[in-house]
Parts: C-alpha cells; sequence; structure tokens
C-alpha cells in the first residue's frame, strides 16, 4: 500500500491517512483480512508523529473498517461495516446531480464526466486489474 | 508525570523588559511539541531554561518532575538536545568526540551510534572543523541520542539545512520518537516539518503563550475570515466578535483569524456583521503563523 502525506495540504494529516486507506479498501487494494503495517512503521515511512498515525488508525477503528488484533497487529475488517443500501443511493443520486451540474456549468458535457468516472475508478482500484466479485458478492483480490 | 513542564516562566536580560513573560504549558510523554514563534520571541531563552542553562527569574521548570538547575545530571541523563549554534572542539574527531559522550552517559547505546553513523555515512577519523554544517548537526543528533533520552529538545534543529539533510533528521527523530514514551519539544521556522512530525504547537509572541493547540484542531477548526472594511470601521468591531484570535488590516480588507471551521464562522459573521461578502478559508500553518504575529496586526488577548 502506498501512502503519500502532503503536510501542507487541505486536510490534516491523520485524515489524509484515514482516506487514503479507505480509498484503498473501497477499490480493493486492500482486502478483508489483509494486514495493515503497525503505526510505528508507517510513520517512519511517511515520517510523521506516531500519535498522528494512531489517530488515524483509531478512528479507522471506530468506523468498523480496521480491527486490531492484540500481539498480532492491525488488518481490514474481515466484514466491513454496511451501509443501509437505500439511504447511501439518496445520497449518492444527490452527489450525482451536484457533480452533473458542476461539470454543466464548467462547460464539460456528459461523456467527459464518464471518463472522469472511470479515471477515478482507475486510481480507486489501482490500473487495469478491475476487481471481480465472488458468489457471495464478496470481493476477492486478483 | 509530565516529560517537561513550564509554570509561569519569566525572564528579562534587561530590566522591565521581559523576554518571557508568564509562559505556562507542559510536554507530555510521546507527544511532540513544535515551538514557534519569530526571532526575539523567546524560543531560544525558554529551551535553555528548561535545560538548566539559565534561570528563570520567576517560575518554574520542570524536567521529569526535577528541576534541571538543582538536578543537573539526573536530568541531562534523559534529555538529549541539539541546537543551531552547538560548538564542539574542532580540534577531536568525531570518534574522539563520541568516545566522550560514551563515558558521560552509562546508558550509551552502541547498536544505536553504529547505526547512524553507517546512516549518516560519517567517517569517524575526520575533525569536527572539517565537518560540513549538515555532518555537524548529524554528528550533534547523534551525541544527543544514543544515550536513548526520554525528552529530545531541538533547537532549530534543521535550521541551514538542505531539504535532503532536513528530512534525514527528521526521520532519525521520528525513529528515536517511537520507542515508548520519548518527547520531542523543538523550535523550527520550517513549518512544513513542523506539521509533518508535530502533534502540537505552542506560538510564543512576545514573551507569551499566544497559542497551544493540537496541529489537526488548528487545521480544522481554525480558519481566516476576510471582512471587507465597509463591515467594521475599527479592528474592535471584528476583535469583539467571539471566537477572534487576532486582525489585521491588508489593503482594504480585515484579515481576522477565527476559531470555528469556515462555515460556522461565515455564519457566524454574517450574524453579527449583517454582511454578504465576507469569504472564510482555512489556513496552512505558515499563513496562519503570519496573520499571528506577522507584521501589522493589533493585538487582541492571548488565545
Amino acid at each position: 500500500m502506498d501512502l503519500f502525506v502532503n503536510p501542507s495540504g487541505e486536510l490534516s494529516i491523520y485524515r489524509q491517512i484515514m482516506r487514503q486507506i479507505t480509498e484503498a479498501i473501497a477499490g480493493g487494494r486492500l482486502i478483508a483480512g489483509e494486514k495493515l503495517p503497525s503505526h510505528r512503521d508507517l510513520s517512519e515511512q511517511l515520517v510523521v508523529a506516531p500519535l498522528t498515525v494512531k489517530k488515524a488508525y483509531d478512528e479507522l477503528e471506530a468506523l468498523g473498517y480496521i480491527e486490531t488484533q492484540r500481539g498480532r497487529g492491525t488488518f481490514v475488517c474481515a466484514r466491513l461495516p454496511r451501509i443501509d443500501p437505500d439511504d447511501q443511493n439518496d445520497q449518492l443520486r444527490e452527489r450525482a446531480r451536484q457533480l452533473l451540474s458542476q461539470a454543466y456549468l464548467a462547460g464539460l458535457r456528459l461523456p467527459d464526466v464518464e471518463k472522469m468516472l472511470k479515471d477515478a475508478d482507475r486510481e480507486l482500484t489501482g490500473g487495469a486489474a478491475a476487481r471481480k466479485f465472488n458468489d457471495n458478492g464478496e470481493k476477492v483480490k486478483q | 508525570m509530565t516529560s517537561l513542564e513550564f509554570t509561569n516562566i519569566s525572564r528579562s536580560y534587561k530590566k522591565g523588559l521581559p523576554v518571557l513573560d508568564g509562559v505556562t504549558f507542559s510536554v507530555a510523554p510521546g507527544e511532540v511539541v513544535g515551538l514557534l514563534g519569530r526571532n526575539g520571541a523567546g524560543k531560544t531563552t525558554l529551551i535553555r531554561i528548561a535545560m538548566g542553562m539559565l534561570f528563570p527569574h520567576y517560575g518554574s521548570v520542570r524536567v521529569f518532575g526535577l528541576s534541571p538547575t538543582d538536578d543537573p545530571v539526573a536530568v541531562k541523563k534523559r534529555v538529549g538536545y541539539v541546537s543551531e549554534d552547538q560548538v564542539f572542539p574542532g580540534r577531536l574527531t568525531i570518534a574522539e568526540l563520541i568516545d566522550f559522550h560514551r563515558y558521560l552517559f552509562a546508558q550509551w547505546n552502541d547498536v544505536l551510534e553504529r547505526q547512524l553513523l553507517d546512516r549518516f555515512g560519517l567517517h569517524t577519523g575526520s575533525k569536527i572543523k572539517q565537518l560540513s554544517k549538515g555532518e555537524a548537526r548529524q554528528v550533534a543528533l547523534l551525541c544527543a541520542v544514543c544515550h536513548r533520552p526520554e525528552l529530545l529538545i531541538l533547537d532549530e534543529p534543521a535550521g541551514g539545512l538542505d531539504p535532503a539533510a532536513r528530512r534525514e533528521f527528521l526521520e532519525t527523530s521520528i525513529q528515536l520518537l517511537n520507542r515508548e514514551g520519548t518527547a520531542i519539544l523543538f523550535s523550527s521556522h520550517h513549518m512544513t516539518d513542523v506539521e509533518r512530525i508535530g502533534g502540537r504547537v505552542v506560538l510564543l509572541d512576545k514573551g507569551k503563550v499566544r497559542l497551544d493547540r493540537d496541529l489537526d484542531v488548528l487545521r480544522e477548526e481554525t480558519c481566516m475570515a476576510m471582512v471587507p472594511r465597509a463591515w467594521a470601521s475599527e479592528p474592535a468591531g471584528v476583535e469583539a466578535i467571539p471566537g477572534c484570535l487576532g486582525v489585521r488590516l491588508v489593503l482594504d480588507e480585515w484579515h481576522a483569524v477565527f476559531n470555528g471551521t469556515p462555515e460556522s464562522v461565515h455564519r457566524s459573521l454574517q450574524q453579527s456583521l449583517g454582511a454578504s461578502n465576507i469569504r472564510c478559508v482555512s489556513l496552512p500553518l505558515e499563513e496562519l503563523f503570519i496573520e499571528l504575529v506577522g507584521g501589522d496586526r493589533k493585538e487582541v488577548g492571548a488565545a
């Protein structure tokens, strides 16, 4: 997992870490049960304070995305938190409308937006390796 | 127990002109605190007081509960110190300097010493006076950390170093920090370094603590409002609004730093001033520093 922090970025560093790990899980680059680096190792890798990484891990754990097993390390949760699909769909539809109106105001057309979505998908899922689902609808790594 | 605790510290070099004026804050084990302030704000004086190199004229400093002037040996065993203007005897070789430090500290760690020598690529036969600025600082860091201090005090440690040397310095500090409980207090003018490894910042301004806050809170719950002058003829009109940390006039706008997210501050300013064309933005640390202690500005009470 390649993480990157920008100290002068818009988001605070712990939120940058949280967002990148959540995106990696959403895109299937991190799969259920996969082990994350310890917060100390990650702090040395990113050259940020260990407490900052710990804060990101604690928040992700509270949200149910990762879990710490004592003496073994930190893992992506086997069962990720399910969000009520009806709520989620309404929210996503609203977001889609906002995205399109912003794009149209900027003079873009629907195919441009579709291309942007595909690009974003490639970034999330990590290149051409589109993720696959098994029969139970669970993500599996190729 | 706190690693380092300043209580109401005052100190002046000339009578009636305090360099430090009632400074109070503490550093907990494992915490990284960035000490910020303009040149002359009192950072180095405060650090020297923590190291027992200066007496405070008022107030007290405790390092692991001990006074650095009453118990200098017990304190120095547990503290590492690097400053920008540290001078080591130029005629010594690196090896001789390290031997001297090893002799002083019973708990000197030879493994860490070797690791750092390799990592920095230092030749122990070189004389101190022949070293580059970056190499000299690396030797100083090595001498400051190989006894595994529980508190590392760095006074502008990266001053004058190139970006690669600075990063290497930070990496080494982080690795040390990862040993349970080591705390760091460091002063720096490199705001991105502070944002990168700091957890909390303390901003000194004219000898007082102007701001003492978690960086995350500072980033997310502090913002700057740009208020056209038409809405307030005097700075007091903006200062009086709750949450205001400082105001200065830039061309025809008030730049005011507020506690709160840009959205909430925008809302409260709209209500209190009845103004519509106010912009609120969150700020990187460097901009915040300039807004709070830079140039021409009006004072508002300490944060």
